[in-house]
């Protein structure tokens, strides 16, 4: 709850002037439908009494503002359509790129999975509603059952209590369906649908392993299971929302027997017009469908909370996140002659781990030098490279980049001195030549060519028929392992950093592919020094010098 | 004869089972129609109350304004008789509503799981070898697809019956008093469905590429989230952000034009609506003032009738706003069942390039205890129109260990997918312990000991991920699990994770690196203590020498009294003892491609 009010609110100060105009011309049709059928009635009534009695009736007011409802309520929805819309996309953009910035700052990003980002892009769909589907419709009811109040406080005190009697009936729906929201299918069906993804991702990538290990129809009956529990929980929400929705209109009907009896009585003790009596009649037919606006909204809100709340989480971390950062601002004057790279006695332990994968480890590099870092899987390489990127912050000790500490460099800086080549590049679904320039936005076609060149890359590109502006990835060009790496290289290669940082660059190609690799590479490296995470015989011969790191499987051994 | 009968019943489920994926069955529909009736009905129960309420109001007015002087007393109980009728049809109406309105959800509910059981059958029934769809995009499709027909089955479906019933109905109870009324409605009513056909043209091409823009965008979002860490180190995270807000931005305007298109057609509904309404009070009014003497079946227009008509009107309306109003559920649903047809066929291709057999029979459960032997026999395989096999002999006897070596692509996985029955022979067959590999699929995939080139872990905890190998899990200790982990070189690392054994795997083995991996799935093969085979596909690429020097220990020790078949071209595993075949040699069709 409190997470959907607080993106009430958060909508509100993004765009307050769209938030009410939207909900204020979605006053009108409302209003307008209403009018419509009161002022219909009450025509003809009055029509049939001086159509008896043979006396005169101004027609032509009533039945021009009859025309003028129908074309008020008409505009009026279109109007409140377009404003109300408007006014949510404008938020959600907003919102999607504040997630985004969320996810850019934060640290989160490495644990998140693909599967559970997906979630995120729904639960930012599913936020649309709140606007639409609750805060509208909600104000909307308040306003027009007040003004309604009014209206029948102004005839009559029996019509009056009647009617709000009804109107206290709709607020009790209303409150039911908050107060018994049904929270626990909604977290059951959240969890479900999840489930239900992991497991069908499961069981399309895996095939053969889980042929063997586990077999598929037992894999398939575990989505069929989650796809039963999502079913059994979405059946309870339904059917909850089904009989708020039946008893919504039993009210109203209810109450348009109860506004005949009162308007009738009334009208027969002659202390109202019969005219207006059957207009009253009519604005009961009008109400109910007005009340029943609310119920989607209400009904679904477990849901809806559940997707706030995940949303909200994120951009709460995200202040946490900006805060850390600024608290590390510390300028350093630049040494001269200190090393390229320079780890000073850093120690680091992931968050959960037991023990410190990086202890007490100091080493330095001069400019131009080749250092191999070797050791066991497991020992702490990657970490190295990691918290040389400052993709991790080290819990104690310093490394310095020309001799500035790295926690303190200006982000744009350090992303110029130092280039990663890692294990796992990440080329994204774009154009070859959006993927290359992510290096350097300023790269002409021709860069990118002899990027291409000397990745050896140029001539598998050069026979697509769409050259730099080749598609990668799902429904469009397919590289091969190799080529991948290939082109994760050309993108360095656009880079003049002082510090390469290659993380098992050539691990998982064959051996040719792996030396050409590497020859490339240090042809092109030119004065820049290299930080080489490495096992293979081959890239520690290309080094200057190895550095071995203690600890790892072998040495962790224990009876 | 039965068995016979049910199979070729599946047969044809099959066969029309891609085309009629997401299709309610004969029961459905009926359910359906049957709750689209129940609705139509409870609408055309509102012409009971609307005569009864034009009925009291009638009367009270001929009471005050003609001087049918009724006795009060007399007139408020007709009153509230007349109330409690109301609000009986009312209890009716609301019964009726609610059975239909439950009757179409549980039926949606229903379609929704046949259709997701029908699509994972059809993913069991393709062979593991055979193409499939990404697992991403499989996941969706069984999870968001299948549910977009919910709403489609449940919303939109019962309309149809209301729109067929209760207008009619309307217009016959208007025509019976005023044939000038029922015009009105026939002329408002029908040029609706001309004037949003002709707006919602444009709008339904408009709002598909839309919806396609918002897959794109949503599609863009994930893509530069997962890539972030290279974003973060080529100094291209602010740039993004732009770019995002930018394509965020073209989206929110392309959407709301063709939501403009798309409100502009349920505007037209609206006008028509409000102005049938408006033009029935107006006739309505005129005839009682006199003014008006054209429209009826002879006598004037009383003022009952009058208000009756008038209250008729808005409801002739309403189920064609209930329907413009589920269009949306159509579309989404229709283009849902399009994807879902599109990929159960491109599963069903993959299924037919290798149909896997089905039912092992009578097989000895200890056939597969001991070391078996192992034949092909005259084998020729096919993958698509490429012959990687012509004529293959190879026979290996119980207890042999064999190294299958040969370039990559030459065609060693192949073997050893025949010999799983992922591949099935065109020609000669494949004979493991004496028995036809493709007659006993089942009980050897579960009894082998298998190690893939690209081993794969599942989500869940590394603990269950081993269990996987064993048919009976709780009769599994951990000290079995640690045994087979120390052979596999692969209990240190399991040691140092957060948690151990209970450590949660994520998706693509994520938290382990590619090592990791492969050591983990052969301590998962290692589970399986008592298979006389063991199938090995090149488990030493990609490790670093001393892992791989672990895992050829393990390898060694694997090997030892069953009979064992390890594809590889590395030459500190070709040292072992045993026989080496060169594949490349027998594959007589095989061409070098370009390797990279």
């Amino acid at each position: 709850m409190k997470a959907i009010l607080q993106t009430i609110l958060s909508q509100h100060r993004h765009d307050p002037l769209y938030f009410w105009l939207g909900i204020l011309v979605a006053i009108v049709p409302a209003a307008a439908g209403i009018l419509l059928l009161g002022v219909s009635g009450w025509f003809i009534t009055a029509a049939a009494i001086a159509g008896l009695a043979g006396t005169f009736l101004n027609i032509f007011a009533p039945s021009a503002i009859i025309r003028g409802l129908a074309i008020g309520r008409t505009a009026g929805r279109y109007g409140e359509r377009v404003l109300t819309h408007e006014a949510t996309f404008r938020f959600l953009t907003k919102l999607r790129n504040n997630l985004f910035g969320a996810f850019a700052n934060g640290n989160a990003v490495r644990s998140r999975t693909g599967l559970v980002l997906n979630r995120f892009t729904r639960d930012i769909a599913a936020l649309d509603t709140i606007y639409l589907r609750l805060a509208v419709p909600l104000v909307l009811v308040t306003v027009v059952s007040l003004c309604l109040l009014v209206v029948w406080g102004l005839v009559s005190a029996a019509v009056l209590s009647v009617g709000a009697i009804f109107l206290g009936l709709w607020l009790a729906i209303a409150l039911t369906a908050v107060r018994n929201a049904d929270r626990k299918n909604a977290r059951r069906a959240d969890a479900a649908a999840d489930a239900m993804v992991l497991r069908a991702a499961d069981l399309a990538a895996g095939r053969r392993d889980l042929a063997i290990y586990g077999g598929l129809e037992q894999a398939a009956s575990a989505v069929t299971g989650a796809g039963e529990r999502l079913n059994s929980a979405e059946d309870g929400l339904q059917q909850r929302s089904l009989r708020l929705v039946s008893l919504s209109s039993l009210t109203g009907q209810i109450f348009l027997a109860a506004m005949l009896v009162v308007c009738a009585l009334v009208a027969l003790s002659g202390d109202m017009s019969v005219s207006l009596a059957v207009g009253l009649v009519l604005v009961a037919i009008a109400v109910p469908e007005l009340m029943a606006q609310i119920l989607p909204g209400l009904s679904n809100l477990p849901r809806t909370a559940l997707s706030a709340r995940r949303t909200r989480s994120i951009l709460d971390k995200d202040v946490s996140a900006r805060s850390d950062v600024s608290s590390h601002r510390v300028e350093e004057a630049l040494a001269a002659n200190a090393p390229v790279l320079r780890f000073a006695d850093v120690s680091f332990r992931y968050p959960g781990a037991e023990r410190k994968v990086i202890d007490h480890l100091s080493f330095k590099m001069t400019a131009g030098e080749v250092l191999a870092i070797a050791g066991r899987s497991g020992c702490g390489k990657s970490t190295v490279a990691a918290l040389a990127a400052r993709l991790r912050l080290p819990d104690a000790g310093k490394v310095t980049l020309n001799g500035m500490d790295l926690s303190a460099m200006p982000e744009a800086d350090l992303r110029q001195s130092v280039t990663v080549i890692s294990q796992r590049p990440y080329l994204f679904n774009d154009t070859v030549a959006a993927n290359l320039r992510i290096a350097n936005p300023a790269a002409g076609e021709e860069q990118l060519w002899t990027a291409l060149e000397q990745a050896r890359l140029a001539q598998r590109l050069a026979s697509s028929p769409d050259g730099l502006q080749t598609v990668l990835g799902e429904g469009g060009l397919g590289l091969s392992g190799g080529e991948q790496r290939r082109l994760a290289l050309a993108r360095a290669f656009l880079t003049q950093p002082d510090v390469f940082i290659l993380d098992e660059m050539t691990e998982g190609l064959d051996a040719e592919t792996a030396a050409d690799v590497l020859a490339r590479f240090m042809d092109f490296r030119g004065a820049s020094a290299v930080l080489m995470i490495a096992h293979k015989q081959l890239e520690l011969q290309s080094a200057d010098r190895v550095f071995q790191l203690p600890g790892g499987a072998t040495a962790q051994k224990t009876p | 004869m039965k068995r016979k009968e049910r199979s070729e019943i599946a047969l044809e489920g099959e066969t029309k089972g891609i085309e009629a994926i997401g299709l309610p069955q004969a029961a459905e529909r009926k359910s359906l129609r049957d709750a689209g009736v129940r609705l139509a009905l409870s609408d055309l129960l509102w012409i009971a109350q609307a005569g009864l309420v034009a009925f009291v109001l009638g009367t009270i007015l001929d009471q005050l304004h003609v001087g049918e002087a009724i006795q009060a007393a007399d007139l408020s109980g007709f009153v509230l008789m007349c109330a409690v009728a109301i609000a009986g049809v009312a209890c009716l109406r609301s019964w009726l509503q609610f059975s239909g309105l439950n009757e179409a959800r549980r039926t949606a509910i229903l379609i929704r799981q046949r259709t997701r059981k029908e699509l994972l059958g059809a993913a069991t029934q393709s062979s593991p070898v055979a193409s499939f769809p990404s697992s991403g995009a499989f996941a969706a499709h069984v999870s968001e697809q299948v549910d977009l027909l919910g709403p489609y089955y449940s919303n939109f479906h019962p309309q149809f019956a209301r729109l067929k019933l209760v207008p009619i109905g309307i217009l016959i109870a208007t025509l019976c008093y005023s044939w000038m009324a029922g015009l009105i409605l026939i002329i408002c009513g029908p040029l609706i469905p001309v004037f949003m056909a002709l707006i919602g043209m444009r709008a339904k091409a408009a709002s598909e590429r839309q919806q396609e823009e918002l897959t794109r965008l949503s599609g863009l979002l994930l893509d530069r989230v997962r890539g972030l860490e290279t974003l973060t180190l080529f100094g291209a995270v602010g740039r993004t952000k732009a770019d995002v807000a930018e394509a965020g931005e073209r989206f929110r305007t392309g959407t709301m034009r063709v939501l403009k298109i798309a409100f502009l057609s349920s505007t037209v509904l609206e006008l028509f609506s409000a102005l049938g309404i408006a033009f029935s009070a107006v006739y309505v009014g005129f005839s009682l003032l006199g003014d008006l003497q054209i429209g009826t079946w002879g006598a004037p227009l009383g003022y009952t009738s009058g208000l009756f008509i008038l209250l008729l009107a808005p409801e002739f309306f309403a189920p064609l706003r209930a329907y413009a109003a589920a269009y949306h559920d159509r579309a989404a649903g229709l283009a849902a069942r399009e994807k879902l047809t599109a990929l159960s066929r491109k599963i069903d291709n993959g299924a037919s390039e290798a149909p896997v057999p089905v039912g092992d029979g009578a097989v000895d459960q200890f056939w597969l205890a001991r070391p078996v032997s192992v034949c092909f026999q005259n084998v020729t395989v096919s993958l698509g129109e490429r012959a990687v096999f012509e004529g293959l002999d190879i026979s290996i006897e119980p207890g042999e260990t064999v190294f299958l070596e040969g370039p990559s692509g030459s065609g060693k996985t192949t073997l050893l997918d025949c010999l799983l029955g992922f591949h099935r022979p065109c020609e000669g067959k494949v004979v493991i312990g004496e028995m036809d590999a493709s007659a006993c699929v089942q009980t050897l995939r579960q009894g082998v000991m298998w190690l893939g080139q690209a081993p794969r872990l599942f989500h869940g905890s590394v603990k269950a991920n081993l269990l996987r190998a064993v048919q009976d899990p709780d009769q599994t200790s951990d000290d079995a699990l640690w045994v087979a982990l120390r052979l596999a070189g692969a209990a240190d690392l399991v040691r140092r994770l957060p948690h151990g054994l209970s450590t949660q795997i994520g998706e693509d083995g994520f938290g382990l690196s590619v090592g990791e991996i492969r050591r983990v799935a052969l301590a998962r093969a290692a589970l399986r203590q008592g298979a006389g085979l063991f199938l090995a596909d090149e488990p030493t690429a990609g490790l670093d020498e001393e892992t791989a020097g672990d895992v050829i220990e393990g390898l060694k020790s694997l090997s030892a009294n069953r009979t064992a078949i390890i594809a590889t071209h590395d030459p500190r595993l070709l040292a072992l003892p045993g026989r080496r075949i060169d594949v490349g040699q027998l594959s007589g069709a095989f061409r070098k491609e370009a390797v990279s």
